[in-house]
């Protein structure tokens, strides 16, 4: 058995998965239940749920909201996360080894769809890439990890579709060593980068909003912690 | 631009300092005071109030993608990559976890970067000081960041580590523990004249005995406006008593409170709170059954959202006078002569009153029931720009040129477009910024509120 393949039903694999979806659960109970307690302290407990709940549903398919001003922007950010999660969760290959290691799978889709998909992808996240480097406004927002995790996932899309190619170039278990290795890398990064939105975006939203309902004597309470109970002078 | 702050009044950053991750004692000892004040104020603020949660999934979450950039006026007139939305969240953000999340802790044990420094405080000062709080940015931000939340609380923190403008403090001091009570320093007996003044004016202009009914028990509404407007929007205050008196309210201003204004919604949670407290408390010592707020934006959102929050579960509810003259007009209580504004107008959209939806459609309805030509400004409503006054910008006159020539520049070429001679606007701090926008671009257009336009519609 090549080494990528032995890695891929390995523990360390199955470690770096628990890691995630262990890791995400406890992001989106933690911030659910923060979310609750602040609604509980609110002086005015009437949240705009369902207006919220539209709002962050519209946005699930960003592309009734594209921007003029950023249309392409927007663009390559749909078509990058659509080829992320495609090839994630659809490619027979990935799907074989959640068979292997956990007796589950589901139908995938075809192996032209994907490569389409993954092409895309990659020129989608290149032009991101590119833009974070070159447009200041973009760039002077970015610390090393908004390139550390952009690079890896441009590096998984790449070799994976390589690797799926009878032309490719570069030998094959090297190649897949790489995309296993890097693969692993990610999962276990995802709770603790920003790729977290991928179970918390919904909240996001709704935590706005709730935020905004201050409770009833917050404002005096910080001030007793401040300066005791005489208070300040304004 | 450059803004006078006011004199400290700082924390000890004692009694919260259980809150950091890291003992604040062992940072450098080259962070000043203020530097320890804003970390205790940050603790304290974090440990009373809904903030932490938000914090939390920000930090997580944030993307920094700059969609945010788009739609923000003073970016687009800078280009400048520090007034993108953005950045000055992540500000605050690297301050929080960097100091409050066991991350932040774990990295200060290998590296000294991250260190918050005055310099970092100078910076947040400043440009939490150049955004308008207009909240349009959060139109447009994918993940759902409420960039003008942040704002808001950056300027809460920084407030109560002695940094915050004198234009906004000195008459919140005013308001809340000097002897006249109001932000504008007026007497109650110069506004007994006034009001006297008000009452015989608009007799004399529309033939009717229009009362300014003050102290009447009982009443069913307690009227506060932007106490500015006293001295500064006569017509506006004659044209509420006009549709009032028509429509048969009974109303009444109250002599122990009657100030509107609450720039605690601008920058300090707790003079929100007081500045509510005293809105709520005179209206119960007059027994009045609504709290109803005059033509200002903040004034009107600040009572809305926040005397149901701070004023326990039996509360007034709040009304504005947006919302009141639209009923009685659709009711027939009010007639309005459809000639008497034959020129062009167009309407401002006070974010505070349109930016959620509130106040969208009554004022429009209101001005199309009797103005002739009515032209609206691209683009409008909920996706209006600020006029760049916004956030308490226009009550701090060191920000004027940043005002005229970044915040406000797209608002007046907005206006220009229109072709308009008259931009009714319900709000007194957009009403002085747009004044002297048209001022400064040398456009030959009137500003007014929608009840200086009713004043000279209005029939008895």
């Amino acid at each position: 058995m090549p080494t990528w393949l032995s890695i891929s039903t390995s523990p360390l694999f199955r470690f770096a998965l628990a890691l995630l979806v262990l890791g995400l659960l406890r992001l989106a109970l933690l911030s659910i239940w923060e979310m609750i307690q602040a609604v509980r302290r609110a002086g005015d407990r009437r949240i705009a749920f369902r207006r919220v709940v539209g709002e962050t549903a519209s946005w699930m398919v960003p592309l009734t909201r594209i921007h003029r001003a950023r249309g392409l922007f927007s663009i390559a950010s749909f078509i990058l996360h659509l080829g992320i999660l495609a090839t994630c969760l659809f490619l027979g290959n990935h799907l074989d080894i959640l068979q292997a290691n956990f007796g589950v799978s589901w139908p995938a889709l075809a192996k032209p769809v994907l490569d389409v998909l993954t092409l895309l992808g990659i020129a989608a996240g290149s032009y991101l890439l590119l833009f974070r480097i070159y447009v200041v406004s973009s760039r002077k927002l970015s610390n090393p990890m908004d390139y550390l995790l952009l690079v890896m996932i441009l590096g998984l899309l790449v070799s994976g579709y390589l690797a799926g190619q009878p032309w490719n170039p570069i030998p094959y278990d090297g190649l897949m060593l790489f995309h296993a290795l890097s693969g692993i890398v990610l999962l276990i990064l995802i709770p603790f980068t920003k790729i977290a939105h991928c179970i918390l975006y919904p909240l996001i939203r709704m935590g706005s909003e709730v935020a905004w309902h201050f409770p009833a004597r917050g404002g005096s309470e910080a001030i007793e912690v401040l300066h005791g109970s005489e208070g300040r002078e304004i | 631009m450059t803004l006078s702050f006011s004199a400290g009044t700082g924390s000890s950053g004692t009694a919260a300092s259980n809150f950091f991750h890291l003992d604040p004692t062992s940072l450098s000892a080259s962070r000043g005071d203020r530097v320890e004040a804003f970390l205790a104020a940050f603790a304290a603020i974090l440990e009373t109030s809904n903030y932490r949660f938000l914090l939390d999934l920000y930090a997580r979450t944030s993307s920094k993608c700059g969609r945010c950039s788009v739609t923000c006026q003073v970016y687009q007139a800078t280009g400048d990559w520090r007034d993108v939305p953005c950045y000055r969240t992540k500000l605050l953000l690297d301050v929080y976890r960097r100091y409050f999340t066991p991350a932040g802790s774990l990295q200060a044990r290998f590296s000294r970067n991250g260190y918050l420094k005055e310099s970092t405080l100078e910076e947040m000062a400043e440009l939490f000081y150049r955004c308008n709080a207009c909240r349009r940015c959060k139109l447009e931000c994918p993940m759902g960041v409420d960039h003008a939340l942040v704002t808001h609380l950056g300027r809460y923190i920084l407030s109560e580590a002695g940094i915050a403008p004198k234009g906004l403090v000195v008459p919140v001091r005013e308001q809340l523990d000097g002897l006249t009570g109001n932000t504008s320093a007026i007497p109650l007996p110069a506004l007994l004249d006034n009001l006297e003044f008000l009452q015989e004016e608009v007799e004399e202009m529309k033939g009717a005995p229009v009362a300014f009914p003050v102290d009447q028990h009982g009443s069913d509404y307690i009227f506060f406006p932007a106490v500015s407007d006293y001295l500064m929007e006569a017509d506006t205050l004659m044209g509420i008593a006009a549709v009032l008196k028509a429509a048969g309210v009974s109303w009444t201003i109250g002599s122990g409170y009657f100030d509107g204004i609450n720039y605690g919604l601008f920058y300090n949670d707790w003079v929100l709170e007081k500045v509510i407290g005293k809105l709520v408390g005179e209206t119960r010592r007059l027994n009045a059954g609504k709290i109803l707020i005059g033509e200002c934006g903040h004034a009107s959102r600040s009572a809305k959202q926040y005397v149901p929050a701070f004023a326990s579960e039996d509360s007034p509810p709040v009304v504005s006078i947006l919302e009141l003259t639209w009923q009685v007009i659709r009711e027939g209580r009010v007639e309005l002569d459809p000639t008497a504004i034959p020129e062009r107008v167009t309407y401002h959209d006070p974010c505070n009153l349109a930016r959620s939806g509130w106040l969208v459609e009554q004022p429009r309805q209101i001005l199309h029931s009797f103005v002739k030509e009515f032209v609206e400004m691209q683009p409008h409503g909920s996706r209006n720009y600020c006029c760049g006054g916004g956030g308490g910008l226009v009550s701090l006159d060191e920000t004027h040129k940043f005002r005229m020539q970044v915040s406000g520049r797209t608002k007046a070429e907005q206006i220009r477009t229109t072709g308009a001679e008259i931009v009714a606007t319900p709000c007194a701090n957009c009403k002085k910024q747009l004044r002297e926008l048209m001022d400064y671009y040398q456009l030959p257009v009137q500003v007014v509120g929608v009840h200086d336009l009713i004043l000279r519609a209005i029939k008895f």
